[in-house]
């Protein structure tokens, strides 16, 4: 069996923290799992802008007289995941202060029960009939009607 | 002329400044910003007056590129970092007295939208693009409504989404080739990223960047916010934020991914938004969800425009998006009074004809009726299509006439409306439209017919500008011959 490079692990993880938090924000319904999974997300991005200067023969940069820069990592990536932390840090802090008072409005942290409310208030605002939901279907229901059905 | 960098500095210092000074004196609070944004206006055309038409290049700190950050001052860049700064200056929150932080929000956007501009670096520019999203999340709430909580909290978590898509190409971007200054990219790309690893870090930053610029899949916010924010906010939005990250798109199609399958996927997404786009915008009920269907549609016929090779293509895109960054935000100003149903519309224009005349001339010009502007943009970009041998651009083609077609459809059912009398049923509208926004509206208008007078020399000072932009050449000798004008 071939060994499996150190590189190669950390690459494909933090592809696949990008994908897990894409997955997590597309099918998750609570607000703050969907901010999670943005956080998840981010870590993974910011693995791969660290991982795209990173060697690994790499000493640290002490000088002792020799040639500091031919052994040290490119700095450069690191000063960008920084960056990109502190960004990502506080747009995640913005967005759980949305979701309080979104949360205050409306009462829910259910993301498609939030949209629908926002849906109807914005309708009941402009004076227009709500909007067809996609989910449900056009017309009459083959089905009869379940008791305490009509929303 | 290194004073260009005091447009970016200038209102980022003002926004921190704005909500202590307003405690001090709510006066000088209310007056700080204009007064700033005015005198960057001011500073943009001194350099602009003394540059003569010549590229010139300026190392942040004197540390010199590709190490450090530099701005690059074409006149594209100062083309926008002018019509930034005059946007924000003519659709400043004049009469929210009691908000001192939304002035905060706009001079900030202001000043992160030219740094966005001017940048000649890539994580720069990514950092002035966040710096944009957490000012438009703000201004996108500040009505302070459920409506807008929510809307802006989705339009957040596709926003933060979009982010972590630029940084993966980014990463992709330093990974192939250990640099991230534009300059330096636009030598190496050609043989490090024409490849399908550098075509996926452009697809990433496509539709990371394309969140703003109301790219088709990812543009489901925009009829939310739109229709929750106040008017104002939504025509900086759907005028100017949506055209900047149109240009950071531009410049990097320009500079670093030259392959035409980079073309064709902006040529695809463009084609699906504005057909996407304009039937959405047929269907809306109310006004200003028509206003933001509409705008998706016409950045979708601006990415079609950008997506022709050469510099046919920048000229044509460059005038459709100035044509649009003039109208939509005119039309969200009158639709603030007029937002609600359309049929309850009925009789608004008779009330109130100012008002009903500039909406009709803005809604020629967008759809394209000859001596305006808007006719002008529009068959640039049909001479442009035409000229090219491939058949996805005669479908491109097809599909703008068309999303045209849908386009006249629905904004003549509107001016229908407001010229009929009004029936006994119908809603009583407000006629009163308050100075402020119809002397912006009227102001914007009156460009638009200066501009219509004036074709011949600004459409050949456009093509100046888009011949310039279109050289990748030109952007690495001016960059790295920084230290000679330096």
């Amino acid at each position: 069996m071939m060994p499996i490079e150190v590189g190669t692990v950390l690459y494909a993880g933090a592809i696949g923290l990008v994908v897990v938090g894409i997955a997590g924000i597309v099918l998750s319904h609570h607000l703050f799992r969907i901010i999670l999974a943005l956080v998840i997300a981010e870590a993974g991005a910011n693995l791969l802008l660290v991982l795209s200067g990173f060697r690994w023969e790499a000493i640290a940069p002490i000088i002792t007289g020799g040639d500091a820069v031919q052994t040290m990592v490119d700095p450069v990536p690191q000063a960008m995941v920084l960056t990109s932390i502190v960004i990502g840090v506080g747009v995640q802090a913005l967005a759980l202060s949305l979701t309080l008072r979104a949360y205050g409005a409306y009462k829910t942290l259910d993301i498609r029960e939030l949209q629908r409310r926002m849906s109807a208030d914005l309708a009941g605002e402009a004076g227009t009939p709500l909007p067809q939901s996609l989910e449900e279907p056009v017309g009459g229901r083959p089905l009869p009607a379940a008791e305490g059905d009509g929303r | 002329m290194n004073t260009i960098v005091l447009t970016v500095v200038l209102p980022l210092l003002a926004a921190f400044v704005v909500p202590v000074l307003s405690r001090v004196s709510p006066l000088l609070g209310r007056l700080l910003g204009p007064l700033t944004l005015a005198y960057a206006i001011l500073l943009t055309l001194q350099v602009w007056l003394g540059m003569e038409g010549k590229p010139f290049s300026i190392a942040l700190g004197g540390f010199q590129p590709p190490l450090g950050i530099n701005f690059y001052v074409d006149r594209l860049s100062l083309l926008f970092t002018f019509l930034t700064l005059v946007t924000s200056l003519l659709l400043w929150p004049w009469r929210n007295e009691t908000e001192p932080r939304q002035y905060a929000l706009t001079l900030l956007l202001a000043a992160s939208a030219c740094g966005l501009v001017l940048s000649g670096d890539l994580f720069n520019i990514y950092v002035f693009y966040e710096l944009i999203s957490v000012a438009s999340f703000g201004l996108a709430a500040a009505t302070r409504s459920g409506a807008a909580f929510a809307a802006s909290l989705r339009y957040l978590i596709l926003s933060g989404l979009g982010s972590v898509l630029v940084l993966c190409g980014i990463a992709i971007v330093y990974l192939q080739t250990g640099t991230l200054n534009l300059a330096q990219l636009s030598q190496l790309a050609p043989e490090t990223l024409n490849t399908p690893l550098g075509m996926s870090a452009f697809a990433l930053i496509l539709l990371g960047v394309g969140v703003k610029g109301e790219l088709f899949p990812v543009n489901s916010w925009v009829p939310e916010v739109y229709a929750a924010a106040s008017s104002r906010v939504s025509g900086l939005l759907a005028g100017l934020v949506s055209k900047l990250a149109v240009l950071v798109i531009v410049r990097l199609l320009v500079l670093l991914f030259q392959q035409e399958s980079a073309l064709q996927l902006m040529l695809i997404l463009g084609l699906l938004g504005a057909i996407s786009g304009e039937l959405a915008a047929w269907r809306a009920k109310d006004m200003n969800r028509m206003l933001a269907f509409s705008s998706i549609g016409q950045l979708g016929v601006i990415f079609i425009a950008f997506s022709i090779p050469g510099k046919t293509g920048l000229f044509a895109g460059l005038a459709l998006s100035l044509h649009h960054l003039l109208v939509k935000p005119a039309l969200f100003l009158l639709a603030e009074r007029w937002r609600g149903s359309l049929v309850g519309l009925r009789g608004a224009g008779l009330a109130s004809p100012v008002a009903g005349g500039l909406f009709v001339l803005l809604a020629l010009s967008l759809v394209g009726m000859p001596p305006l502007p808007g006719f002008w943009a529009k068959f640039l970009l049909f001479t442009g299509l035409a000229a090219q041998q491939s058949v996805i651009y005669q479908v491109a083609l097809g599909v703008v006439l068309l999303s045209i077609v849908i386009e006249a459809n629905y904004l003549f059912r509107v001016v229908m409306n407001l010229f009929q009398p009004a029936g006994d049923n119908s809603v009583a509208v407000t006629t009163d439209h308050g100075w402020l926004n119809l002397g912006t509206t009227f102001l914007l208008s009156a460009l638009l017919i200066a501009g219509m007078l004036l074709m011949g020399p600004l459409g050949a000072w456009l093509e100046g500008v888009a011949m310039q932009a279109a050289d990748p050449v030109l952007y690495f000798d001016t960059v790295f011959s920084v230290s000679a004008i330096h």
